[in-house]
């Protein structure tokens, strides 16, 4: 694509977040949330073929709908309450029609279908901004109208969220499909705690963004798009091995990678206002992530993949730069001990 | 404690700094100074505990783990040298990274004092544990046996996660100095049964229980030397260690709730302890000996007496050393025949006839033979246990014959009779071979001079 071309849709995609996390007008909220769609449309459909094509539509389709949607609730807290600006929404119908708008966009379940082959459909650095990005412009809005969401949808969307996640995952081994997945669950890890302590769904939010961030660097270097393709890394690049191994066992929650600082403090905040078999089942579901993960990572770094004898001088694609590695393995492995720093987030 | 933890830490980029030639020499020496280290901890003047710093203790019970792991590591790693020789040189030196790394999470977890950090630490001993059991294993079934390990333990933890949240915001601290002097009967609830269930789980996973007990002969045959010893002779004692801190916590509901659980444990080791009669592989023989062994700590532990923590707790030490030996032993036979079929390698005394020596003083202290600390550790039990209730005396009588029974077993396939006519070319026992018999040995048998060491806190 053009550069200039790029610039200024990519300056409009980070434009139209912004203005939906800056606002304090519901219209200009639906607008910054327009702006965003229609910006990365094109770049959804960087390489111009017809499965890019149907995962642009599918996008498309989700999200006027989930906006149009949002301007509903919009309409209707402004019919309730008079007037336009953001606060906690009142009317109990405007909130749920709002939830559901959020859920839509975000892709939690049960409204999730288009995760998977949306990203599927893309290149993988469309499948990072897809997945890392567009996720804060619905977060900053849930962030903001929290008090006044309806718990019990909320949660149930949640739960199902993780298990859906974890448990449809379990087929996979496109590498897209399998970071969709692990994308529905975490946003239910975030929306469980939304309405008890939003401070950690931005926690939550900041190491899931890092550890995603990593995973899709580590892809875009060997440009593998499935499980076969990542088991080569072993010849061109070793070190890449053992950096997905660390980040996949940060994703799947496991201590003392800070994969586990959400979870562990999301777990802490559910029992302390005493619903404990929520987190313990929350728990436990997400084990069905650290499966798979765990199964990507026996392919890439802890066995040597079954190959023929001139795997080794295969052809690969040409590794391209991955950019800021080092500190995003730091962020997505070694923040644990630095749990007491929460406080800045507030 | 930073003057055992630190060291440690550091031993990781002693071996990527060192040499080719002196990695082994490096890390073998390092570590047993650090193990000189350690022993400084078994001075417990008082009854109290030694108190470090508000984030490290040590008591009379932790201080012989806490020795036991230190001593372990440069036997691990003199164990290890043989398979790893022919590696590159990066893949040893990840090889001993991985070790150290195990072993600062150990020496953490041993002396923590807050449990949601002792918590952290027990769950971070799964990943380097995992690496080394799946990456550097012999066989296709370590894939199979890394996930069982994982997910079992995992499975397990997890609630122990929510009941020590739980418990922290009822109660404040989980800082383990004050909740032994706030302790206070936990009330008559079906919460608190599921409080209490979900505290032992992740320990009963741990020991392990029979019923949960999979995961371990799986993880124990396919993990390399190293891994065999590190999971045998410590890791099963983090739940024993795990228990006997938190069973201080729930009573009085441990009264009742132990009940299932005693049983599963009685059942269960007549149960290992036959099937090892049965058991063509000798790891595996090992591996569900260590149950057997456990499903007496797990006994011990429920009863909650006095003589059964200090069972408890010699019973530990003494299957640490021993089973850790047996584990070389046995891994001795495999680099030689790289087979661990017990029968085709018969009839060794005639051939390696000082092994044969390590191979009789295992094969006796895993029978619990007087004097060892073996049997200070099961007498203690017994006793305690028909303290308890009569009746478990015939359980435990024959438990105490079926372990001298497949001891004895193993002694004599693998030493004595004609020895097979394909193995008379091994090579003959190394000297470091002989010396890592006799470093496990030599605190086995100087322990039962003063088992008062090991005995824990109760003595």
């Amino acid at each position: 694509m053009n550069p200039l071309i790029l610039t200024i849709i990519l300056m409009t995609v980070f434009l139209g977040t912004m203005i939906v996390m800056a606002s304090s007008h519901w219209l200009m909220i639906w607008i910054g949330f327009e702006m965003n769609l229609l910006a990365i449309i094109p770049i959804l459909m960087k390489k111009y073929n017809p499965r890019a094509m149907e995962a642009s539509t599918k996008y498309f389709l989700t999200q006027a709908t989930a906006s149009m949607l949002l301007m509903m609730a919009i309409i209707i807290n402004l019919m309730h309450s008079g007037q336009w600006t953001i606060t906690k929404v009142f009317n109990p119908t405007a909130s749920i029609i709002m939830t559901l708008a959020l859920a839509m966009k975000l892709g939690l379940t049960p409204f999730h279908f288009w995760v998977p082959e949306v990203t599927q459909g893309i290149s993988l650095t469309s499948g990072l901004i897809l997945l890392t990005w567009q996720k804060l412009a619905p977060m900053s809005i849930l962030y903001q109208i929290s008090p006044s969401i309806n718990l019990n949808i909320l949660l149930t969307m949640a739960v199902l969220s993780i298990l859906v996640g974890g448990w449809g995952g379990l087929n996979q081994t496109q590498l897209r499909k399998i970071m969709a997945y692990s994308s529905i669950a975490h946003m239910g890890w975030m929306a469980a705690i939304l309405v008890y302590n939003p401070t950690l769904t931005m926690l939550n939010m900041l190491i899931y963004i890092m550890m995603t961030l990593t995973m899709f660097m580590l892809f875009i270097h060997s440009s593998s798009t499935t499980t076969l393709s990542l088991s080569h890394t072993w010849n061109k690049a070793p070190l890449i091995t053992t950096l997905i191994l660390i980040t996949l066992l940060s994703m799947g929650g496991l201590p003392p990678l800070s994969g586990f600082m959400p979870k562990w403090m999301i777990i802490q905040e559910l029992t302390k206002n005493s619903s404990i078999i929520l987190p313990t089942l929350m728990a436990i579901m997400a084990l069905l992530n650290l499966y798979f993960y765990m199964r990507l990572t026996y392919s890439t770094s802890l066995t040597m993949f079954p190959s023929t004898n001139n795997m080794k001088m295969k052809w690969q694609f040409e590794t391209k730069q991955i950019t800021l590695l080092p500190p995003l393995i730091i962020a997505s492995s070694l923040l644990l001990p630095l749990t007491p720093m929460l406080s800045i987030l507030d | 404690m930073l003057k055992i933890i630190i060291p440690t830490i550091m031993l990781m980029p002693l071996t990527w700094l060192s040499k080719k030639n002196m990695i082994w020499i490096n890390t073998t020496t390092y570590s047993l100074l650090i193990s000189l280290i350690s022993l400084s901890l078994l001075n417990q003047p008082n009854n109290n505990s030694l108190n470090f710093s508000l984030m490290f203790f040590s008591d009379p019970l932790s201080a012989p783990l806490l020795v036991l792991t230190t001593w372990l590591l440069p036997l691990m790693l003199m164990a290890s040298q043989h398979h790893l020789s022919k590696e590159p040189l990066i893949r040893k030196k990840l090889y001993i990274t991985m070790l150290a790394m195990l072993q600062t999470f150990l020496i953490m977890t041993f002396t923590a004092t807050e449990l949601i950090s002792f918590y952290i630490l027990f769950e971070a001993t799964l990943v380097p544990t995992l690496i080394i059991i799946t990456r550097w294993g012999n066989q296709t079934e370590r894939l199979n046996a890394g996930l069982y390990f994982l997910f079992y333990t995992l499975v397990g933890s997890l609630p122990l996660l929510v009941a020590l949240i739980s418990i922290q915001s009822l109660t404040g601290s989980l800082h383990f100095l004050l909740i032994q002097y706030w302790n206070q009967a936990l009330p008559d609830s079906w919460s608190n049964i599921f409080l209490w269930l979900a505290c032992m789980m992740a320990f009963m996973v741990k020991m392990p229980l029979y019923g949960l007990h999979l995961w371990l002969p799986k993880a124990h045959v396919e993990a390399p030397i190293a891994g065999s010893m590190v999971l045998a002779a410590i890791l099963l004692k983090l739940g024993g260690y795990g228990m006997l801190r938190i069973t201080m916590m729930l009573n009085p509901q441990t009264n009742f709730m132990a009940y299932p659980f005693l049983m599963l444990s009685l059942w269960g080791m007549i149960m290992t302890s036959s099937i090892c009669l049965r058991q063509t592989d000798l790891k595996s023989l090992i591996a569900y000996s260590s149950v057997s062994h456990m499903a007496l700590v797990i006994v011990a532990v429920l009863i909650q007496t006095p003589w059964s923590y200090m069972g408890a707790t010699a019973l530990m030490i003494a299957h640490g050393l021993t089973s850790s030996m047996l584990f070389c032993l046995a891994n001795s036979n495999y680099e030689r025949t790289h087979s661990r079929t017990m029968i085709l390698a018969r009839g060794l005394q005639t051939l390696l006839p000082l092994m044969a020596a390590w191979w009789l003083l295992a094969s006796l202290t895993n029978l619990a033979l007087p004097p060892s600390i073996n049997l200070i550790g099961e007498l203690f039990v017994v006793m305690s246990s028909f303290s308890w209730s009569n009746i478990t005396i015939i359980l435990m009588g024959a438990n105490i014959t079926i372990t001298a029974l497949y001891s004895l077993y193993m002694l004599i396939t693998t030493q004595r009779g004609k020895y097979t006519h394909h193995i008379n070319s091994i090579k003959p026992s190394f000297t470091r071979e002989n010396a890592l018999m006799a470093l496990h040995m030599t605190p086995l048998l100087l322990l039962s001079l003063n088992p008062k060491i090991i005995l824990g806190f109760t003595y």
